[in-house]
């Protein structure tokens, strides 16, 4: 359940308005792009064995999978895997939704051209060697493609990309990519890879990945295209981009600046992009760098930024796994002296406040509190009240959950120590943990540090990091990564909220 | 079309001398120094009468970038006989340190009081059309870099948090006792000039530089405006 979304995506009249207007400035019809990014039925044309990926990634795909192979050496692979090849896309019955175009390239125009023919809903092309290589050959013959596809009216995802994935449908671009239902976050990625490292990564932090798009040289459709897409699209209530660059910054401008209004949008930045030889006479002009402008673009958009995947998935944990941060006053939990210093230096690093609660709580923490080798003042250290009893964890939770000068929520170390031989410790923590944020709808935000006195060893503190995860909690390994991503969450809220 | 444009484009120039910038900005409503064209030391002396005292004079030619460089600019000019004198002397020293720039005169400007130097600029970026610059002027915008881009057309947010994420936005609050900078005069006039290159569409560069921030208001007063090419067939390329 996507928790700090959720309050935005219930924006329903700004979402059907936005709808309302999906077509405009769509490369394709969207009846034509929902029909390829929702395939009822699949071709595969050119797999290879011996481990036929793309014909093997659809073993959980929800409708019939054929195969368009020519080379004799191949077919009886596709055949012992129960699938029915032909020799032409035209020989194939009834109607087909998608076609994954695996062939060399000189093939391709062939390929586009029988699709088209037959009226397929899309294709996907992992086929590589065009644009890409700057060859003016390869160039031209993705200009081919292209100038088909316009004229016929055909979403052509790629070339050179993994394709779609559908976690409803099953429709899969990597074998880890899970079938289900409902949906957290939809994922556009010019890189392949990028695109399967956020979409396991994510699906690993136990978040439901709706969608995953690779678009790769974005021919035809482009990241606007997609982007407009996920935009409606009810099962993804955050985006997330990796981009390097984009095909039309005035429609992407515009875009990115209506969608955040209705869901957050994570956007990653890799390269820059060539200036080009441009005759630059004025100051202004020689300081606009690419970087500058995008960075312009990310505050002007309330895009949330992100440099690497670790940034990528650790805001994506927070967006999802957290509730919605009401401001920047935060309570912070550690287990020791020297980690109480440190996780505070890292949250107000990243524009947080600890500030020192009511004296009415600080009565009723006086009351059981251990102060010997322990305080409370905020931040806490905590370890030898909570470690003697976690009854008194309870306690704390239950008197902050009453704190109304936090508006941020919890940012708590969690011991691993001990996770090994007694996991119903730290389960009893989180289940203090849960009840503070129904109490409350603000966020808590887990760190599970190998190198705190009560870290344990890295397997120790994976094991227990994995067991917060798999309960809906955004754990991080650090203090500097879960103030960073929870900051991120709040700079982004609150940019909402700007004038 | 403001006479200023149809005259550059008639003479098949892009660059807007000083000049004919500001009359563009003025004719938008942006406040910049005045600033009139002399093509004689009496012309300059009589200008300068008319604007009022202190004066400066700063050489007009497309063949000159840096005009102090060639010492093409006279500050704190006090009367209408140093005015004559600061304009032969001036063609004297630019001729002698570049014989081959073709000169069109020299501008004749209000001197404004000092005040803290921002720059405020425009520029077409490849991939996002007409972006905007901000910053402070001087070694923040030469030596640090420390400037914030915006997409035109900006809405009133976008002015104010670009003026405010600058690293050296304290000082535009005011340091050891000053009085701080009008902020709302600078979000006005950032807001102007993206209403102005958002509307004209044929303004390739636009630097103001610097621009003067003051407790009460803000002038630009230099300015320079570089128009987009245009292509045989008449189109801006």
């Amino acid at each position: 359940m996507a928790r700090a979304a959720k309050s935005v995506a219930a924006k329903s009249a700004a979402a059907k308005a936005a709808s309302a207007k999906s077509e405009r400035g769509m490369s394709v019809p969207r009846a034509r792009l929902d029909r390829a990014l929702n395939p009822k039925s699949v071709v595969v044309v050119g797999d290879k064995g011996p481990g036929f990926q793309w014909l093997s990634n659809l073993s959980e795909f929800s409708g019939p999978v054929y195969s368009v192979q020519l080379d004799e050496k191949e077919i009886p692979g596709i055949e012992a895997k129960g699938i029915k090849n032909f020799k032409s896309l035209l020989d194939v019955p009834g109607t087909v939704d998608l076609v994954i175009c695996a062939v060399p390239r000189q093939v391709t125009p062939f390929v586009v051209g029988d699709a088209i023919k037959k009226g397929v809903g899309g294709i996907s092309m992992f086929t590589s060697g065009f644009e890409e290589t700057g060859e003016p050959q390869a160039v031209e013959l993705q200009a081919r493609l292209v100038a088909m596809c316009r004229e016929g009216g055909m979403p052509l995802v790629g070339p050179n990309c993994m394709g779609i994935y559908n976690r409803r449908l099953g429709v899969k671009f990597t074998a880890g990519q899970e079938k289900g239902t409902g949906g957290d976050i939809g994922i556009i990625s010019q890189s392949g890879t990028h695109g399967i490292g956020m979409s396991l990564g994510a699906q690993r932090a136990g978040i439901r990945v709706s969608r995953t798009i690779s678009i790769g040289n974005a021919a035809v459709l482009n990241e606007c295209d997609y982007l407009q897409y996920l935009r409606d699209d009810p099962d993804s209530p955050v985006i997330a981009m990796y981009l390097e660059g984009t095909r039309d910054g005035r429609r992407f401008f515009n875009l990115l600046k209506e969608t955040t209004k209705l869901k957050p949008v994570i956007l990653w930045r890799g390269g820059r992009t060539k200036a080009g030889a441009r005759a630059v006479r004025s100051h202004t002009a020689s300081l606009a760098a690419d970087g500058a402008v995008w960075d312009g673009l990310v505050r002007q958009t309330g895009a949330i930024p992100v440099h690497s995947i670790d940034e990528a998935l650790d805001a994506i944990a927070a967006l999802v796994n957290t509730d919605r941060p009401r401001g920047r006053r935060v309570a912070l939990i550690a287990m020791t002296g020297g980690q109480s210093v440190a996780i505070t230096d890292h949250f107000e690093r990243e524009g947080f406040e600890i500030p020192e609660l009511s004296k009415r709580s600080y009565d009723r923490l006086a009351e059981f509190f251990m102060t010997i080798g322990g305080s409370y003042r905020n931040p806490f250290d905590a370890a030898s009240t909570i470690g003697r009893e976690t009854d008194n964890l309870r306690k704390i939770l239950e008197i902050l959950a009453e704190e109304p000068i936090i508006d941020g929520g919890v940012g708590i170390e969690l011991g691993a120590r001990g996770f090994d031989t007694d996991p119903g410790r730290l389960n009893a923590q989180l289940d203090l943990l849960e009840t503070y944020r129904k109490k409350t709808g603000l966020p808590v935000i887990s760190m599970m540090p190998v190198g705190g006195a009560m870290g344990g060893d890295e397997l120790t503190v994976l094991a227990a990091r994995n067991a917060a995860t798999a309960r809906g909690f955004a754990v991080y390994p650090n203090f500097e990564r879960g103030a960073a991503a929870l900051g991120r969450v709040v700079s982004h809220f609150q940019w909402l909220g700007s004038k | 079309m403001s006479d200023a444009i149809a005259t550059a484009r008639a003479e098949g120039r892009t660059l807007l001398s000083e000049v004919e910038s500001k009359e563009l900005l003025r004719a938008a409503g942006i406040p910049v120094t005045e600033a009139r064209l002399a093509t004689s030391a009496s012309e300059a002396a009589a200008i300068a009468t008319e604007i009022g005292f202190p004066i400066v004079l700063k050489i007009i030619s497309k063949d000159i970038a840096h005009k102090s460089d060639v010492g093409g600019v006279a500050l704190g000019l006090e009367s209408a006989s140093a005015v004559r004198r600061a304009y032969s002397e001036m063609l004297e020293r630019v001729l002698a340190a570049a014989p081959k720039a073709r000169i069109d005169g020299v501008s004749v400007q209000q001197q404004a009081l000092p005040g803290t130097e921002v720059i405020v600029g425009a520029t077409t970026d490849p991939q996002f059309g007409p972006v905007m610059m901000f910053g402070l002027g001087g070694v923040f915008v030469e030596v640090l870099k420390d400037v914030s881009f915006r997409i035109v057309p900006l809405e009133r947010r976008d002015a104010r948090q670009m003026i405010r994420e600058i690293n050296g936005f304290p000082i535009l609050q005011g340091v050891r006792g000053q009085k701080g900078a009008d902020l709302k005069a600078l979000e006005k006039l950032v807001l102007d000039v993206s209403k102005l290159v958002w509307k004209r569409g044929d303004i390739a560069e636009l630097d103001l530089n610097p621009v003067f921030a003051y407790p009460d208001g803000a002038i630009a007063v230099d300015a320079r405006i570089v128009l987009k090419a245009v292509d045989a067939d008449g189109k801006e390329g």
